[in-house]
């Protein structure tokens, strides 16, 4: 605090000294306003020739009527002027006499506290948040759809026709596993049923077919097996051994149905 | 006893862009009981993005299948596939035991009849002599139990008939039947 106060006087002592430094203080003594002598100059008549209209003569003589009657007089007031600043003219300055500092006299003043926080200029501003504004129009709602994606069941067809009018295998059965006396009266009913005598016939295979309705019958050498085309009649017929046989003589196909014992 | 055995093959194919499926029901001797087919269809292009990969095991399964099933008057004994549908992952129903037959490579088991487990869903079955046996391929949904009693049956049908044939007409007729529509 003491500091401040010391360094503060210091500073004036020193802005005192620079302000005063190097001034000449003249004292001069004013001298008397004199007012200086002029001349009026004579009055000359001025020789015109010819004849003229007096005019200025009667605009004269029309105030002096006027006069004369107190119209248009202006009354004068005596008034002394003076210039006081006359005195000082000339002077190379004004004369200012300080008082003298003495202790005591001197007020207290407040200093005002130097600010504890800088205010810093020019810093850049921190961006303004971006004004959110509604968009005009709100889309409209769409229109709602509906794609089934469920497959159709499709119908259903009978396409038996269809089927039965490929070939159907039929496997020989294995006569090996035949009993001995069942394939014997087999045998028996082929020569019967074929006129043929037993030891010309090469026997093929025993199938069981339907009894009716075979439209076609062809045999299958490689795979032991016929082929036979089927009708319609033949879905409810029982099925019954077949023999087929071949005549070795010719080779001639000769078959018959045979009973089940 | 053999006659009362029924045999279902179930083919669905895809020609073009179109899929239709056929159902054979045949005795025990290949003779054709009952055939159905769906007419074909032909999923849009809406379909074919929404349901993907899924879309043909769907159809043929959940709509093909059950469409043709419905018609049977009477329930199968066996309801027999290609091993290529079976290996897709078909679901098959608890009513049917469902299974693929396939000719194999292997030697012959010894006497006709002899069955050998090769997996828990496979077997090898003995049908002719000296023939390679029948491989047969049970869905998941098949028990072993199941399996047991459809080896029997499959042992039975064998020995009149080749099981593996009949998809091979229930194709044909498919075809015959597209080419007829075309």
């Amino acid at each position: 605090m003491f500091g401040r106060m010391k360094d503060a006087m210091a500073d004036a002592a020193e802005t005192l000294r620079q302000a005063f430094a190097g001034l000449k203080v003249v004292q001069v003594e004013a001298e008397p306003f004199a007012l200086g002598l002029q001349a009026a100059p004579l009055l000359l008549a001025e020789p015109r020739a010819g004849l003229q209209v007096p005019e200025a003569p009667l605009r004269i003589l029309q105030l002096l009527r006027e006069a004369a009657q107190g119209r248009n007089m202006e009354s004068f007031q005596a008034k002394v002027e003076g210039e006081a600043g006359w005195a000082n003219w000339g002077a190379e300055a004004e004369v200012v006499r300080m008082e003298p500092l003495e202790s005591g006299r001197a007020t207290r003043m407040a200093v005002p506290p130097l600010p504890r926080k800088v205010q810093a200029l020019g810093r850049h501003e921190p961006l303004a948040p971006p004004a959110t504004r509604r968009a005009a129009e709100s889309l409209a709602r769409p229109a709602l759809r509906r794609a089934d994606p469920t497959l159709p069941a499709g119908l259903a067809l009978a396409g038996l026709d269809t089927m039965l009018s490929l070939a159907v295998p039929i496997q020989a059965e294995n006569t090996q596993h035949l009993p001995k006396g069942m394939w014997m009266r087999y045998s028996l009913q082929l020569v019967r049923g074929t006129g043929e005598n037993v030891r010309n016939l090469e026997v093929l295979g025993l199938f069981r077919i339907p009894r009716k309705g075979v439209a076609d019958l062809r045999h299958d050498p490689k795979q032991g097996r016929i082929l036979v085309r089927l009708e319609a009649a033949a879905l409810k017929a029982p099925r019954a051994p077949f023999i087929l046989a071949r005549r070795k003589d010719d080779g001639g196909l000769v078959s018959c149905f045979v009973e089940d014992p | 006893m053999a006659e009362s055995i029924k045999l279902a093959y179930f083919m669905a194919v895809k020609e073009g862009a179109s899929y239709l499926g056929g159902l054979l029901v045949t005795d025990t001797s290949g003779i054709p009981l009952d055939f159905r087919y769906t007419e074909p269809i032909t999923p849009t292009r809406l379909q074919s993005i929404l349901y993907g990969k899924s879309l043909e095991p769907h159809l043929k399964e959940e709509v093909i299948q059950k469409t043709l099933l419905k018609e049977l008057k009477t329930p199968p004994d066996l309801f027999i596939l290609s091993a290529t549908e079976l290996a897709g992952g078909w679901s098959g129903d608890a009513k049917y035991p469902v299974l693929a037959v396939q000719k194999s490579q292997e030697s012959p088991l010894g006497r006709v009849g002899e069955v050998f487990r090769a997996g828990p869903r496979e077997v090898l079955i003995q049908l002719a002599d000296g023939a390679a046996p029948l491989r047969a391929i049970f869905a998941a949904s098949v028990d072993p139990a199941a399996q047991e009693q459809a080896v029997v049956k499959l042992v039975e049908a064998g020995y009149h008939m080749d099981l593996t044939e009949p998809l091979e007409r229930v194709t044909a007729a498919l075809q015959s039947l597209v080419v007829k529509e075309a």
